[in-house]
């Protein structure tokens, strides 16, 4: 419960029915989707326009009240989980498309907006929004900013940042700042404060207003499914793919468990297989058949024991349903996982994926492999059952392996879900202690009194309990999931 | 002034440690950003070049902030890669100047620009420390991005050392079209539909009836769209068929036709004279009302419309123009006090980086 004083300012900015304090309502908000940490917030404010979000924040820097704003809770490294007896500022409401402009491509919303809303949006006019997180029907354009989202579609067209042109932001200390413009060079003079902006994890501040640029639907897509009785096959596919001079929109590997999982979950209807490579041209038709021909010529010799073209934009459809669900259908087999999300240079997969067999081994735990092949992003998921004592302790053991893993191998610890709660300590690992410094510094520049996610992605801080298990309520319930 | 030319980070290092102000230089290849720089210690940095590390499987290449953009370009050349933002000056410049101005050519319509594809550098703040940001991989989302924000700094922020980038397979060939039209609205409509069809073009600009060479000395000559569509032999001819015939048949076009694709016919500064060279961020939308307050000067409009360039030999009357359209410029070349002209810009978020990573104010 949070001190009355606190409380009454609150109150003078929201109505009873938008400031939620009580035990029962404060409860949806305890976790995200790294179900693994929870934290009771002191209380959860739910504007409904930017005043009262900038009210709010100046409120909390007043008060030095940390805060984390939030979306719909779809983070998987804990990066939207409440800071203990600190405000959550949920963002849901502020869901106005504000504009779409067709002739410039580009949509003006505002944070609460669902990332698929916008591509609905604009589908009329020929266009979408085009970074596609897996859960993209639920999760916010305000999360996708704060985290960098990425998808399936990342290596020809990039993630969120690259698809952000100006933004009308708060920052942690109240000051209200605008960069960027319209035209498709975004912030095009002066040093990119939208790229800073994005990824920063909630700990600057709390975008008000983005404009996104929007882009043609393709005209047609190819996209092939080839089945590997060696993962190590699949890998080399992705490599011939990529020496051709080819430029997929996406190329996504499953390995065994993650197809048993998929068909377990969605029957996809996918090969019975040790991996599972899917490749997807996308651009102009007269391009897209010629390059596809090319490309159905590498698949050939990369010895694929079966190989399937989707023949029209059903089975397409049903080729990505396994891919994309694969993350929640993996609670089908376990009762609890979690999720990595590191790199690795895309011609070092095949070692990575050979480590991480033999560390399974070492921890005696099921993980499953999905990833994006094309940019070197794995998503290992460790399987484990929270009720077996001393589990979640050897899967997150294993994490920490793997992603110690990937640095060694000159990759990153994340390539699209950010350091939030869960990857805090590893960042030394990647960073010297003067760049962690440096980056702490340009925070508390920014954030004097530290309280914009509190606890998040640096090192050290209070940590909230590590305690629940099972899939979050929304994931059970197929609302979300994890990429 | 004094001049320094820096080996080695450590070098570098020294020299801002001593220093009580610095302005850095590649080439000199856009003058206007070095005028106003009273005494500081100029640091030289075309001496630190070199390709450190490309990885044509990767699709990364890191290099040396010194090194020329034509040294980069020539050895992904070999491999059939390219820097898809399309360096501005890819004879002339450094690659950390091309980086620290963000200047794009017009084949940045295709896939993006400077932002898009840098993904780490390291760095020697103004308190000399010399360190990294991002990575070197295609994807990462570890730490505050300040690569990006490296793009577009001046060296204002922190010198740059070395710098990788993402980059991607280049196609064989190109054709390149003329469309005309006897109005910019009309043009400016044509480009509106261009951006709402799934034709996918390496670039186009729009050139005002006195500028392009083929117009130049017509008095009434037309708004040329110049189109560039990049692909494989047995496709790409059918393409422009198609192009063409949708152009035609759903634009105000009076006439189209074939130009000889060149450098220079993609190099949108070729025909623009004049003492002061101007890059204007531009929406599409405001080209008429920005065109009618300066359609004396020679310009041009490229990426789609999205950056304008515009020659001028009176830099008052450009900036007066900016202004009230509300727009900003960044001055190239002439004789200036600040490049930046026009509409200042908020900088508030980037004055807490400055006093993190500069804050004696020693990097100008």
């Amino acid at each position: 419960m949070m001190n009355r004083g606190i409380l009454q300012a609150l109150q003078k900015i929201y109505p009873a029915d938008r400031l939620l304090t009580r035990d029962v309502e404060l409860l949806p908000y305890e976790s995200d989707a790294l179900t693994a940490f929870n934290a009771k917030p002191g209380a959860v404010v739910l504007p409904v326009n930017e005043e009262e979000i900038i009210d709010t924040v100046r409120l909390c820097h007043q008060l030095a009240l940390p805060f984390v704003a939030r979306g719909s809770g779809t983070s998987l490294s804990g990066g939207s989980l409440p800071i203990p007896e600190g405000l959550t500022i949920g963002l849901n409401r502020l869901n106005r498309i504000k504009k779409i402009d067709p002739l410039q491509r580009i949509a003006v919303v505002e944070p609460g907006v669902i990332n698929l809303h916008i591509t609905e949006a604009a589908q009329p006019y020929g266009l979408y929004y085009a970074p596609d997180p897996s859960s993209q029907s639920i999760c916010t354009i305000g999360g996708n900013i704060a985290f960098n989202s990425g998808g399936a579609h990342c290596l020809k067209y990039g993630m969120t940042s690259n698809h952000v042109l100006a933004m009308k932001v708060v920052l942690a200390d109240g000051t209200v700042t605008r960069f960027g413009g319209e035209s498709v060079d975004g912030v095009g003079i002066g040093p990119d404060l939208v790229g800073l902006f994005v990824g920063s994890e909630g700990l600057f501040g709390i975008a008000l207003e983005i404009t996104v640029r929007l882009m043609p639907q393709p005209e047609l897509y190819q996209t092939v499914l080839a089945a590997y009785d060696d993962l190590g096959r699949a890998g080399d596919a992705v490599s011939m793919v990529v020496a051709s001079g080819l430029l997929p929109g996406a190329m996504e590997i499953m390995d065994r468990l993650a197809i048993k999982a998929a068909e377990a979950s969605v029957s996809a209807g996918y090969p019975d297989a040790e991996a599972l490579l899917i490749v997807e041209l996308e651009g102009e038709a007269l391009q897209v058949e010629a390059e596809f021909e090319q490309l159905l010529g590498i698949i050939e010799k990369s010895s694929a024991i079966e190989v399937r073209v989707a023949q029209n934009e059903e089975e397409r459809t049903r080729i990505w349903k396994g891919r994309k669900g694969a993350f929640s259908a993996v609670g089908r087999l376990s009762p609890d996982y979690i999720v990595q999300d590191g790199v690795v240079p895309r011609s070092r997969l095949g070692e990575a994926l050979v480590e991480i067999g033999a560390l399974k081994d070492k921890y005696q735990l099921d993980v499953a492999n999905v990833f994006h092949a094309g940019d070197g992003n794995l998503h290992p998921l460790i399987l484990y059952d929270g009720r077996e004592a001393g589990a979640l302790e050897r899967a997150e053991a294993l994490a920490g392996e793997i992603l110690a893993l990937c640095i060694s191998l000159g990759g990153s610890i994340t390539g699209e879900h950010g350091i939030g709660m869960e990857k805090r300590d590893y960042l030394p690992a990647m960073f010297s202690e003067e760049e962690i410094d440096i980056m702490e510094g340009l925070r508390r520049a920014i954030d004097p009194n530290e309280i914009a996610n509190r606890g998040k992605m640096f090192p050290g801080g209070e940590a909230p309990a590590l305690s629940q298990h099972g899939v979050h309520p929304l994931e059970r319930a197929g609302l979300i999931s994890r990429e | 002034m004094t001049m320094y030319a820096p080996r080695s980070v450590t070098e570098l290092q020294a020299l801002v440690l001593d220093s009580e102000r610095i302005h850095v230089i590649g080439n000199g290849s856009k003058p206007a950003l070095h005028c106003a720089v009273n005494g500081a210690a100029i640091v030289d940095l075309s001496g630190m070049s070199g390709i450190i590390e490309y990885q044509p499987a990767e699709y990364t290449a890191t290099v040396r902030a010194g090194a020329p953009v034509r040294e980069l370009s020539a050895a992904l050349r070999e491999k059939g890669q390219y820097l898809p933002f399309d360096p501005l000056l890819p004879e002339a410049a450094t690659i950390g100047g091309t980086v620290a101005s963000n200047l794009s050519g017009s084949r940045r319509f295709r896939y993006g620009g400077v932002r898009d594809f840098i993904l780490g550098a390291q760095v020697v703040d103004g308190e000399g420390r010399a360190f990294g940001v991002g990575g070197k991989v295609v994807k990462n989302s570890a730490g505050f991005d300040l690569s990006k924000f490296l793009v577009g700094s001046m060296g204002k922020y922190a010198i740059m050392t070395e710098l990788t980038f993402k980059v991607f397979p280049d196609v064989p060939r190109f054709r390149s079209l003329g469309f005309h039209y006897e109005e910019l609205e009309e043009a400016l409509s044509a480009i509106y539909f261009i951006n709402q069809s799934a034709y996918e073009l390496d670039a186009l600009d729009l050139a005002p009836p006195s500028v392009h060479p083929i117009n130049r000395g017509k008095k009434n000559g037309n708004w040329m769209l110049l189109a560039r569509l990049a692909g494989f032999d047995d496709t790409l001819p059918r393409r422009v068929e198609r192009f063409t015939a949708a152009m035609t048949r759903d634009t105000a076009t009076i006439r189209v036709e074939e130009l000889h694709d060149s450098a220079a016919l993609w190099n949108p500064l070729a025909d623009l004279t004049g003492e002061f060279l101007v890059k204007v961020v531009i929406p599409p939308k405001q080209l008429p009302a920005f065109d009618a307050l300066i359609a004396h000067n020679r310009r041009r409009y490229s990426v789609g419309g999205n950056i304008a360039w515009a020659a001028t030999d009176d830099i008052a009357q450009l900036d007066t123009a900016l202004t009230s359209c509300g727009l900003t410029g960044l001055c190239l070349s002439g004789a200036v006090d600040s490049a930046l002209i026009g509409v200042p810009i908020d900088n508030a978020l980037a004055e807490r980086v400055k006093q993190v990573l500069d804050p004696l104010g020693k990097l100008v």
